[in-house]
């Protein structure tokens, strides 16, 4: 696998939204992720399940906010000068 | 130095000959721009004097302060944007290197089983630099690595007559996006397992960069001595690296927390370690086979 950065910069792109378009009402609290459910002890460990839920709902916050101006680029197809290989 | 005084005979020897013919349409303001030291703002003044010498044209002068002026400012305008996303003071304690760390470095990453002590050193609760501390992860090793590798690759294709540059950029961006790639996993693995240590990115970065020397090694004896040179030297960078791997992180995540917190995290930690020294053979040989045939 050849990768050139605009590559890790796509698939970057497409995992992180794969992330933030999971539905928190339809599909989360259906598999018991929902981030009201997990928030049980103020104790040590927030163990991985917590932690990846908040995960969740941090990149679903900031995918709202500053991800949708980050992803104009690639939606719009422009070239970004530079050397980053191939297939631009 | 040499330079300043070749230009400014040059320049005495032009005004002597521009004196005796009245200048037509500008006043020669060149000898006053000379004698007013503190007329720019600049701190590039002392070029801006030298090359005056050789123009000696006052519009070309006031071209050059101004320009001479913008760049600094644009120097101070990067040099801000710069300091707020990497602290530079940071960056500077993965590059306090000198040769002796560097030698037994390396000896270290080629075999590393008989070191004993692999404490990073602490002074007041500041770390201390690898110039000091032979354990101190550093960024020098991996960036020289990585170029030594990306050169290399050029030339190993070249011996097999399957070089052009952009196969050359191809490959060193495709080693610099494995090694993205890993520092993410490591953070995201950190993060879920909320393992409490002294590993930020760049030490992240630095251990992941480690493997570049291996592949270095590797490539090397493929080229001196054929297919069977490669996978010996294959197989012993990879089992130094991941014995190198293993022990550094353990210290590394238990060191500043010696309880080691509860059973599961540790569990968590451990998974982590291995996964990590288990990912480093195999991109060794991933980013590498293709230039032995």
């Amino acid at each position: 696998m050849a990768f050139t950065l605009y590559s890790l910069l796509q698939a970057a792109l497409l995992c992180v939204n794969a992330i933030a378009v999971l539905h928190e009402e339809r599909f989360l609290k259906n598999i018991g992720w929902g981030t009201d459910q997990g928030i049980g002890g103020f104790g040590e460990e927030p163990g991985i399940k917590s932690q990846l839920m908040n995960l969740i709902r941090s990149v679903r916050t900031v995918m709202r906010g500053i991800g949708c101006l980050l992803a104009v680029p690639q939606l719009e197809g422009w070239k970004i000068p530079g050397p980053w290989g191939p297939c631009n | 130095m040499a330079y300043h005084s070749g230009y400014g005979a040059h320049g005495s020897k032009h005004r002597v000959r521009a004196a005796p013919d009245p200048p037509p349409l500008f006043d020669d303001t060149s000898g006053g721009y000379s004698s007013q030291p503190g007329g720019y703002p600049a701190p590039g003044a002392e070029v801006a004097f030298n090359v005056n010498h050789l123009l000696g044209d006052p519009v070309a002068n006031v071209a050059m302060a101004y320009g001479s002026s913008i760049a600094s400012h644009g120097k101070d305008m990067v040099h801000k944007e710069l300091h707020r996303f990497v602290s530079v003071n940071k960056l500077k304690y993965f590059f306090a290197v000198d040769t002796a760390y560097v030698a037994k470095k390396l000896g270290l990453l080629v075999f590393p089983y008989t070191h004993q002590n692999w404490e990073v050193q602490y002074s007041r609760d500041v770390p201390l630099p690898p110039r000091q501390d032979l354990n101190a992860p550093d960024l020098y090793i991996p960036t020289m690595a990585f170029i030594t590798y990306v050169l290399l690759a050029g030339m190993a294709l070249g011996i097999q007559k399957r070089f052009s540059p952009e196969v050359l950029g191809l490959c060193a961006s495709t080693a610099l996006v494995w090694v993205v790639l890993e520092v993410l996993a490591l953070l995201l693995g950190i993060y879920l397992a909320t393992v409490r240590s002294d590993l930020s990115t760049f030490h992240l970065l630095a251990y992941s960069g480690y493997k570049y020397v291996g592949m270095i090694l590797s490539v090397l004896t493929g080229l001196l001595f054929g297919s069977d040179g490669y996978y010996v030297a294959l197989a012993w960078t990879s089992s130094a690296l991941m014995y190198f791997i293993v022990r550094s992180f353990r210290t590394a995540a238990l060191g500043p927390d010696s309880m080691g917190g509860p059973a599961p995290r540790q569990r968590l930690q451990l998974y982590l370690t291995l996964g990590a020294a288990a990912f480093q053979p195999l991109i060794i040989y991933w980013l590498t086979f293709h230039l032995i045939r």
